[in-house]
């Protein structure tokens, strides 16, 4: 048991939603208590697409054949079924209260027929399962449901785009640069995966010759699937910076049989036209950056990637870099060494915050969770790792070159900030009262209480701040 | 009126997600939310007033979520242990709530002991509230857990004094029990004793507590607080021999449980529009043994609508029913000369409305439990004017063109009292109005 302040990934549940409402022909039957689906809610607020999300709840309640109101799950199935004749795919979800109450899911008619629409349930479902564990097994049984076929390797050069689910960050526009820059090196993309797929695409998937990774908490089980049982190869580098988005595109060459030199003059071009973010490092003066310090907390690509072009290309010193996917744990330290030694695993926000605390950073990149700890510790934020909450209406890849240029006008405006503001006050001094009151302040809420207790000193008058300040500051 | 139940899936936000709500409501209440991951995220991600674009919330200091790893079930006390360190951090903390509902149950967290050895060890109350709790009447409103969380403050107020008792005590009984007898009974207001009246309600709107305060010193009815106030230190006497008003239709349990502790319940209209503001002063004045007439008063704030009503009158009024509050709504929209097409009733409670459901409109249908799909067709049939409905469907709904509303805007807006009769046909005059203007753009 765990006693936290906010989480950052939901449970299973929702990531097998996220899955199912990203692909387009599937439907998710949600067993849940009917005070447990939000996530309809969630979708239309999120996505402000208008559509309805692409799920139906079936509740959980007592006595579901006394009535013919839903709760019968055989029922409820073929309703679904009866109510969008064009879904291909059901899938069985169940929450965390089903999961815990222990009821059996009798297996149904549509199960196993091969015939439209095929019923998906998983037996791997667990209650201690999280969002991104379970929408990366949900999209290799999806993937494997509809390995009927195996349709033959298409005559020119494709990949398939494992990238991320709805409600990742700016996920469609992820997709559409990398696809825009696979087209260019003359690449044709065979199936976004699971964003933007159709059920048909991931019967397909076995056309193309490669598999690009964008997003690899979601798509690692399906690609290694993919990779076994087709022998397709994959491309893991983070499609992030520069240096990251020029690897994974001679790779992809390669893997497809190009002429290097002319991905080589493809990858040129874009980096004098698209890609800005060298440019950048080379137009502000060394200064910039020399000694200042980056905290970055997030995922697993997102931190990844931008660790790397931030330390290489940029020059900044990644003095921590955390995750809160444990069970990728072993994989993320492995990659976070090669750029920074405060490498991390967490999903504890009050401990991430004091990591972050400890690595003093001059930029915070984090989720919305850590907005907090930077406004605390009075450094600048940059949102840029999942879970975010902003959902603009002009999305901005982070992936690519377009991305890198993204990732430079981000640097640019809080470097660029934090170098003109003043310097602060000298320092004030602090009783050892005081000092014991501030540490039983939650951590995310800490600077921002020195802040304000400073302050009310100052207005006394004071030269240091007593605990009576302290408390009168608090009230 | 015709009343039908559709047994379907009604479009309701979790109860849960009022926590946030709460939490900011109540500044000295330290919530804690006991359950899995799914309890957290939900209640991590649906701020405190759900709009349908759901804005960012500010993190709570005082909602911590205990998480539970269903393989590792923690040991008895272990919990409140946890809550008494965290608890050390926060000041004035005045009470603990831990919200522990169906899944806590299941993974074997005995809630009620962990809030007896929070309370014992940090020497304040600490009580339970499930969310899950299951009611006489079946169904889900997304104001339940507002509701359990009304119904535990109710039992935290003082008791009154006894010798406060003594006092009234036999005039009180005899004036509540001519009144209950008589109706508008002519005895109570020979009575000369005064009852205290605590109104119930209002979880959401903080200042709806003092506006209709404000109505009933008019009345010259002294209000002895409120329910939930705006601390917990000050919440007000209540027990036998208060009269207690009940401004939410969706307060059942807040009002079981301060008639367990013997006050008086006023069965009335919830003072929502002119004609409830009207019948909830004078009956719950007649009840505290004052003789009020609000005729008068009445029937100058419907004068007083005049030009609002004339720009309501005849617009087609659509409820999918989220929080409850559309019954009393509807009622007073109705009264006011829309046409109200249908009303969406996740749960009724028919006895606890039986003075609202009297009052609705011989035209209003409710829709008992309805469906959202088969709300959204008869939406698209129909084409009303504007639909009020829960955060779920606003944007499908504006995406099929129709005008959409959360109920919780009138919240926001303060629907009581005479003032919030004004504020309610304001609000949707000025919707209509927007669109209006939208609709000439020539794009």
């Amino acid at each position: 048991m765990k006693l936290l302040r906010g989480v950052y990934e939901g449970p299973q549940s929702y990531g097998i939603l996220r899955l199912a409402a990203s692909i387009r022909g599937v439907h998710a039957l949600l067993r849940a208590l009917p005070g447990e689906a939000y996530f309809r809610t969630l979708y239309a607020a999120r996505e402000r697409t208008g559509e309805m999300a692409p799920v139906t709840l079936s509740p959980l309640r007592e006595g579901p054949d006394d009535s013919m109101a839903p709760g019968n799950l055989a029922r409820d199935i073929s309703g679904v079924v009866r109510r969008h004749p064009k879904t291909e795919i059901v899938i069985l979800a169940r929450s965390e209260a089903s999961l815990l109450s222990e009821e059996s899911i009798p297996v149904t008619e549509a199960e196993g027929t091969g015939r439209p629409p095929e019923l998906v349930t998983f037996s791997w479902e667990s209650s201690g399962m999280r969002e991104t564990e379970a929408a990366e097994l949900a999209l290799e049984d999806l993937i494997r449901a509809r390995m009927h076929d195996r349709p033959q390797r298409s005559p020119y050069p494709t990949v398939n785009l494992f990238g991320p689910p709805i409600f990742g960050p700016d996920a469609a526009a992820e997709y559409a640069e990398a696809e825009r820059l696979l087209d260019m090196i003359g690449v044709e993309v065979n199936a976004r995966v699971p964003l933007g797929a159709n059920v048909g695409d991931l019967g397909r998937l076995s056309r193309a010759w490669a598999n690009v990774l964008l997003y690899r908490e979601i798509g690692e089980s399906a690609t290694l699937y993919l990779q076994d049982e087709l022998g397709m190869p994959r491309v893991t580098t983070p499609m992030i910076g520069a240096a990251g988005t020029g690897a994974v595109l001679r790779s992809v060459g390669e893997l497809c049989q190009l002429d290097p030199k002319s991905v080589q003059r493809t990858i040129w071009a874009e980096l004098a036209c698209t890609a800005k973010l060298p440019w950048y490092a080379r137009l502000e003066p060394p200064e910039t950056f020399q000694d200042r310090r980056v905290a970055i907390f997030g995922d697993f690509t997102y931190p990844l990637g931008l660790g790397y072009a931030l330390a290489r290309e940029v020059g900044l010193e990644i003095t921590a870099c955390g995750t809160y996917l444990t069970h990728l744990e072993r994989d993320f330290l492995f990659h976070a060494h090669t750029f920074t030694e405060g490498a991390f695993v967490e999903d504890d926000p009050d401990e991430v915050a004091a990591r972050i605390e400890a690595a003093k950073p001059d930029l915070l990149i984090g989720t919305h969770l850590e907005e907090g700890v930077a406004d605390s510790l009075g450094v600048p934020f940059l949102p840029l790792c999942p879970p975010v909450i902003d959902r603009p209406f002009v999305e901005r890849p982070l992936v690519g070159y377009a991305g890198s240029s993204v990732l430079a006008d981000a640097l640019d405006s809080v470097l660029q900030r934090t170098r003109e503001e003043p310097a602060g006050e000298a320092g004030m001094q602090w009783t050892d009262g005081a000092l014991q009151e501030a540490a039983e302040v939650p951590l995310f809420l800490r600077g921002r209480a020195r802040r304000r207790a400073e302050e009310r000193a100052r207005q006394q008058g004071s030269r240091e701040v007593t605990r009576e300040i302290f408390l009168e500051s608090r009230s | 009126m015709t009343i039908l139940n559709e047994s379907g899936i009604p479009d309701v936000l979790p109860p849960l997600h009022a926590v946030n709500g709460l939490a900011e409501r109540l500044p000295d209440v330290l919530v804690v939310v006991v359950g899995t991951q799914a309890d957290a995220h939900l209640v991590q991600c649906l701020p405190a007033v759900p709009s349908p674009n759901l804005p960012r919330s500010r993190r709570n200091p005082r909602v911590i979520f205990a998480v539970i790893d269903p393989g590792d079930p923690p040991q008895q006390g272990l919990l409140a242990s946890r809550i008494v360190e965290s608890a050390a951090g926060l000041h004035g903390t005045k009470l603990v709530l831990l919200v522990a509902g169906r899944t806590a149950g299941s993974l074997g967290v005995d809630a009620a002991f962990e809030a007896r050895l929070v309370a014992r060890k940090l020497d304040l109350p600490a009580e339970v509230v499930n969310p899950d709790a299951p009611r006489m009447v079946p169904g889900v409103l997304s104001t339940d857990l507002e509701d359990s969380v009304l119904a535990t403050l109710v039992n935290l107020c003082p008791k009154r004094r006894t010798s406060d008792l003594v006092e009234t005590a036999s005039p009180a009984k005899r004036g509540g029990l001519f009144g209950g007898l008589l109706g508008r009974g002519i005895e109570a207001s020979q009575s000369k004793d005064s009852r205290p009246v605590v109104l119930l309600g209002g979880a959401l709107s903080p200042g709806a507590a003092r506006m209709l305060a404000a109505e009933f010193s008019r009345a010259r009815v002294e209000v002895a607080g409120a329910v939930p106030g705006l601390r917990i230190g000050e919440l007000p006497p209540l027990g036998e021999g208060t009269v207690v008003a009940v401004m939410d239709p969706n307060l059942t349990s807040a009002a079981t449980a301060a008639e367990r502790r013997g006050a008086t319940v006023v069965r009335t209209l919830m003072p929502v529009g002119v004609d409830g503001t009207a019948r909830f002063v004078q009956d719950v004045a007649e009840e505290a043994g004052t003789r009020t007439s609000e005729v008068v008063r009445a029937r100058s704030a419907w004068e007083d609508l005049g030009v609002l009503r004339n720009r309501i009158r005849g617009k087609r009024i659509f409820f999918t029913g989220d929080t409850g509050l559309e019954i009393p709504l509807a009622r007073f929209l109705a009264d006011a000369g829309a046409v109200v097409l249908e009303v969406g009733a996740p749960r009724l409670d028919r006895r606890f409305l039986a003075a609202e459901l009297q009052a609705l409109g011989p035209d209003v249908d409710i829709v008992v439990s309805p469906d959202y799909r088969g709300q959204t067709n008869r939406i698209d049939e129909t084409r009303p004017d504007v639909v009020i409905c829960s955060p779920g469907l606003h944007l499908p709904l504006v995406a099929r063109g129709h005008l959409c509303r959360s109920p919780r805007d009138f919240l926001e807006a303060g629907l009581y009292g005479y003032g919030g009769a004004r504020r309610i046909l304001e609000l949707l005059v000025l919707t209509m109005q927007r669109a209006e203007t939208l609709d000439s753009l020539n794009l």
